[in-house]
Formats: C-alpha cells, sequence, structure tokens
C-alpha cells in the first residue's frame, strides 16, 4: 500500500514533463519492477490453478503470457501493418507480418507433412496445424469491417489485449464493446448462414485445391515474397517522397 | 534497494529494457503459434470467447442469455480453463503488463476526449460483428488461416487491408 501513495507524486511529476528526479526515477523503476515480479507470480498461480483443470492449463497460461511479452517488447501490432502503408506510408511492421507467416507457413506445413505424408489422400482437414474454415461473402464482409473497426478502435484482436495490459483506457473501452459486438456477430452470423449467397460453406485447402503440396508451396511462398517486394517498394517510395 | 536501482553493469537494461525489432517479434510469434499447435494440436485464436463472456456476463446481471439461439445452453458448459483460447486472451493482457512492468515502462493512459471513447465504442462493435462473421479475428482468421493454407486466411487478410484503408479515412476525417 505505502509503494502506491508515494508513487502518486512521481506520476504528477512525469505527467508535468521533465520533472523527474533521479530519484524519483529509481524509486519508479523499483516500484514497477517489484510489481512486474509480483504479477509473474500471479501468472505462476493461474497456471498452478489452470493445471488442476485441463492437462495442458499451465503451459497455455504460459503460452499467452509468452504471446503477450513478445507482442509487447516488440511493439508488434497487426493493425499498423495494415494500417500505415495507407497512413504513413511506413512498411516496416508490414514486412515483419509477412515474415511472421512466411514462417508460420513453413512450420505448419511440416507439421502437415510429417502427419498426413505428401499425398493428400491421407488428410483430415479438422487435423491440419491451424484453422481452415469456410469461405464466401461472409469471410470478406467480416474482414471489411473489422479492418476498419481496429483502425478506429486503434488495435486489432491481440492489439487491444496488449494495450489493456499496458494501461490504455481507451482499450478497456474496446474490448467491452468487442464483446458486446461479438454477441451481435453471432445473430448476424446466423442471419448470414440462412443465406447461401452470404455464406460460403465449403473450406478450402490451397494444397487440394491446386493439386498437391508443390503447386500450393509456389503460390503461397510466391505470394508472401512478392507481397514483401511491393512492400519494401512502397516504403522506400514514400519514405523519398517525404 | 540502492543496489537494484542504481547499479552500473546494466543487464537490466539489455534483457528487460530494450525493445525488440518488429522482425524479432516475427520470428518469436511464429515459432510460440508452432509450438503451441504442436503441443495442444489447436492454433492460436482470440476472439471465439468473447461472445461467451459477454454472455456469462449478461447471466450475472440476471438476464437469460443462455437460452438465446446463438448459446444455446453452452454458457452453463463454459469453463475458462477448458477454454484454451481463453486462457492465452488472459495471459496476453498479463504478458503485456509485466513486460511494461519489468521494463519499468508502465503507465495508465487516461482517456482524452469523447472521440476516443466514441472510436472505441464503434471500433470494438465493428471487429466483434467482423469477427464472428469471417470465423476469426486477425489472428484466428488470418495469423493462423492464412499460414495454414486456407484460402479464407487470404481472403480475409486482404478485405482486412481494405477495410483498414477506409479505416484510416474515417479516423482522419471524425476521430483525430
Amino acid at each position: 500500500m505505502s509503494d502506491i501513495s508515494n508513487a502518486k507524486p512521481i506520476q504528477r511529476a512525469q505527467r508535468g514533463g521533465r520533472g523527474l528526479t533521479p530519484e524519483q526515477r529509481a524509486r519508479r523503476k523499483f516500484v514497477q519492477i517489484t510489481t512486474g515480479i509480483v504479477v509473474l507470480c500471479v501468472v505462476f498461480l493461474i497456471a498452478f490453478a489452470a493445471q488442476t483443470a485441463n492437462p495442458n492449463g499451465a503451459f497455455i497460461v504460459l503460452m499467452g503470457t509468452a504471446f503477450g511479452y513478445v507482442l509487447q517488447r516488440s511493439r508488434f501490432c497487426f493493425t499498423a501493418s495494415l494500417r500505415d502503408p495507407v497512413l504513413t506510408g511506413g512498411t516496416d511492421l508490414t514486412k515483419a507480418v509477412i515474415i511472421a507467416l512466411a514462417l508460420a507457413s513453413v512450420m505448419f506445413m511440416a507439421i502437415d507433412i510429417s502427419r498426413f505424408g505428401m499425398g493428400l489422400e491421407n488428410l483430415d482437414l479438422s487435423k491440419t496445424a491451424g484453422f481452415v474454415r469456410p469461405v464466401g461473402f461472409h469471410t470478406a464482409f467480416g474482414g471489411f469491417i473489422f479492418g476498419i473497426g481496429a483502425v478506429i478502435a486503434g488495435g486489432c484482436a491481440s492489439g487491444t489485449l496488449m494495450r489493456m495490459g499496458e494501461g490504455f483506457a481507451q482499450q478497456w473501452v474496446a474490448f467491452a464493446f468487442f464483446v458486446v459486438g461479438s454477441i451481435l456477430g453471432g445473430f448476424v452470423l446466423r442471419f448470414f448462414q440462412a443465406v447461401p449467397l452470404l455464406y460460403g460453406k465449403t473450406s478450402v485447402f490451397i494444397p487440394s485445391a491446386v493439386g498437391g503440396w508443390i503447386p500450393a508451396i509456389i503460390l503461397q511462398f510466391g505470394a508472401l515474397l512478392a507481397l514483401f517486394v511491393l512492400a519494401d517498394w512502397w516504403g522506400k517510395r514514400k519514405a523519398g517522397l517525404r | 534497494m540502492s543496489d537494484l536501482t542504481k547499479q552500473k553493469t546494466n543487464y537490466w537494461e539489455f534483457f528487460l529494457k530494450r525493445e525488440w525489432s518488429y522482425t524479432t517479434g516475427a520470428v518469436l510469434l511464429a515459432v510460440l503459434a508452432a509450438v503451441l499447435v504442436v503441443v495442444t494440436g489447436v492454433a492460436w485464436g482470440v476472439t471465439g470467447p468473447f461472445a461467451n463472456w459477454g454472455g456469462l456476463a449478461l447471466e450475472a446481471i440476471g438476464i437469460d442469455a443462455d437460452s438465446w439461439v446463438i448459446f444455446n445452453g453452452s454458457l452453463a458448459k463454459y469453463s475458462l480453463w477448458k477454454d484454451q483460447t481463453g486462457m492465452l486472451d488472459l495471459g496476453i493482457v498479463l504478458g503485456a503488463l509485466v513486460s511494461c512492468l519489468l521494463a519499468a515502462s508502465f503507465k495508465f493512459k487516461k482517456i482524452k476526449g469523447w472521440r476516443q471513447v466514441a472510436a472505441a465504442c464503434s471500433g470494438g462493435i465493428l471487429m466483434g460483428i467482423g469477427a464472428r462473421l469471417s470465423l476469426g479475428c486477425n489472428i484466428g482468421a488470418f495469423f493462423s488461416g492464412l499460414t495454414a493454407f486456407s484460402l479464407h486466411g487470404w481472403v480475409f487478410g486482404i478485405f482486412i487491408f481494405i477495410g483498414a484503408a477506409v479505416g484510416s479515412r474515417l479516423l482522419k476525417k471524425w476521430f483525430m
């Protein structure tokens, strides 16, 4: 408790601008690091509790924490990666997202091939790595309004959760309305599913659609490479114009 | 305390304070995503449990949401500990908090004005509806879909990009 009351003038001094004495800075650092260690201990307690109910519980809690830590440390934001090329012309994050997609594709492909072999005859779509889900107008329309919402709210799904942890009050509000939207969306989805034109029922697994892994690999990585080159060119062009 | 805060050999600066590059983040996220799939068999998602949480909140204030068609009794059976996506979400919030605190850069950021509230409300609702319609968010449908060689991941990615371009214009016009 005493930590909190002592931290108050420090925050006020900081809001005022540069008026932070070295002692205040050291104190702030000590309070924050100590709190950080306490929160980390809470994470381990939650992991223990989760383990009692779920054989993978502790692992999942720690994986989530690792995702949050990595996202925050590298300021990784999917929304910014899609928004910045249009808004500022910056494509550094866009290129990083493409790298993440390419790497994860390689690993998911390796997992699939090790499970089902190079042939596609034994393939079980529900057991492939990652999610293969129905594609249709609902995907395009959902993506379109998701993109608008993410830019306006200042964070996509992972970005909103990350900023909640960083202390942004705006993202706590956004999260509450994300939940409201999810319930509304449940009803909208049911409406879409009743209309064949709006909802495609078929999942398209690219290797099955183009006749094997080899053409799929060429298409997938060719497209990602083309996007990377395009993003690089766009970023340099915009930087040159500025 | 003084030993911790005034030391000159700055391991803290090196391990906890320094920001990572986007590429470092990209590589680590891809590795974590693959490890998760190998161990649990289920890929990374984020928004799946959001509707359930909203339903449980409604139940808590006495509204019988469980009887609605979209839940149909699933709320009574819901358990956070058995919900991989829900636990990952909780972890993301805590992980980001730990990361800020250990770097001594945590700061509570208040909402500045009604524009931010309006932006958070409208953006949140749009994302919620969008994520349900496309059966996933930027993680579940895009990051875990495109990389699974599924066409829906590519379609979703292309259309969030178009949506983000439109959203940028709206943001400049109304919310900035």
